[in-house]
């Protein structure tokens, strides 16, 4: 697996763990930005699986 | 004796915000002097401008998060701000000497707690505003570094389409200095008004206003005023260093740092959260460095950051603690 998708998979991970401690009103934050990251973490998979099959 | 007390803490205070402007001004302009969109001093009078219209902008949410949700109002007192900001102080040294890329904003409210808890004990402290600060110290490094990443990936993609480099660099010249104002704007809302904060808090200890009031017309121009200043006085000679070191910066990427840092500082002002400006940028530059490769990002400064972040408020809190103890003695 790539170096920068195993990245934004810590960085989802982190902002996982957060949310639990995140007041109610801003739980949304956490969140998008996991879901965020998840996606990046995709793309940059997707991204380097490409470029390595070429 | 206890007004004059009260207006030297003040003083302090101000002196705190202009030095975290003195010390800033180089995040918001360093591109904009390195690609030559500007000149250092004009650089500078650039952020500070915006700096000061902040005011106009954002409101005081901040300011009050830092007066009221941090420590219990009913425990502040002038001994307990100076020792705060003395605290906050001693560890930006402390940081500086070290090579440490500490935050001013995480050790003042290390500082505040220090100083709370010395005085009358944990139970002092807000779980709630701790609670909304202390995610957001991890959160917005995070989302900078997410939208910087995002925003490079569409400027690249728009910028490969194009067939009119000229144009494009031209383009991103000018979206240059739109980003650095919005980045100076955002800078000016977040830090000053945790002055705004401490000075507010100074002046409900003092007696001078109600604890439910807003924070006075008069705290808020000298907050502004005094970021700006600091950014006008001390800037430009931070900004000469950074402009020559940072000579391989591309405009399309100061573009995107500072773009989505303002973007996260408009949020975190507008929901009254205190944060690190630097950090923040951190982050971004970090997006921008890994939308090529993560060998890009200089990892040891990140690593660095990181554990700034873990001992700054704990840091600034025992050094806050020692000096409201050497205040107790002489109050």
């Amino acid at each position: 697996m790539d170096r920068r998708a195993l990245f934004f998979i810590t960085a989802a991970v982190a902002c996982a763990l957060l949310v639990p401690v995140t007041p109610p009103s801003l739980r949304y934050v956490g969140f998008s930005l996991c879901g965020a990251y998840v996606l990046l973490a995709f793309l940059s998979y997707m991204d380097d699986r490409s470029r390595h099959s070429r | 004796m206890e007004t004059f007390l009260l207006y030297l803490v003040i003083a302090v205070a101000l002196g705190f915000d202009f030095v975290n402007g003195f010390h800033d001004a180089a995040n918001s302009i360093a591109t904009v002097v390195a690609t030559r969109v500007l000149s250092p001093r004009v650089a500078v009078a650039w952020a500070a401008a915006f700096n000061f219209i902040a005011f106009l902008v954002f409101g005081t949410k901040v300011a009050t998060t830092i007066a009221k949700d941090v420590v219990e109002p009913s425990v502040q007192s002038i001994g307990v701000i100076f020792a705060a900001l003395v605290g906050a102080i001693i560890w930006n040294i402390v940081t500086a000497i070290l090579g440490l890329p500490s935050s001013s904003s995480h050790a003042l409210v290390g500082g505040m707690m220090g100083a709370g808890m010395a005085k009358a004990g944990t139970h002092v402290l807000i779980g709630s505003g701790l609670r909304r600060i202390g995610v957001f110290i991890v959160y917005s490094p995070l989302i900078g570094l997410a939208l910087a990443f995002s925003v490079t990936i569409v400027i690249t993609w728009i910028v490969h389409r194009s067939r009119r480099p000229r144009v494009v660099n031209k383009t991103f010249r000018s979206l240059q200095l739109v980003s650095a104002a919005m980045f100076s704007l955002g800078h000016g809302a977040n830090d000053a008004q945790k002055t705004m904060g401490i000075i507010l808090a100074l002046l409900i200890a003092g007696g001078k206003v109600d604890a439910t009031s807003d924070v006075p017309t008069w705290v808020v121009l000298s907050a502004h005023s005094a970021i700006a200043l600091g950014t006008l006085f001390g800037g430009w000679r931070i900004v000469r260093t950074m402009g020559t070191k940072l000579t391989k910066l591309q405009p399309m990427g100061g573009v995107a740092a500072e773009s989505s840092s303002a973007a996260v500082l408009f949020f975190v002002s507008a929901k009254g959260i205190p944060v690190s400006t630097t950090h923040t940028i951190t982050g971004a530059i970090v997006g921008v460095g890994s939308a090529n490769r993560l060998s890009a990002v200089r990892w040891g400064v990140a690593r660095r950051v990181a554990w700034a972040w873990v001992f700054t408020i704990p840091g600034a809190a025992v050094m806050a603690a020692a000096t409201y103890g050497i205040v107790a003695i002489f109050n």
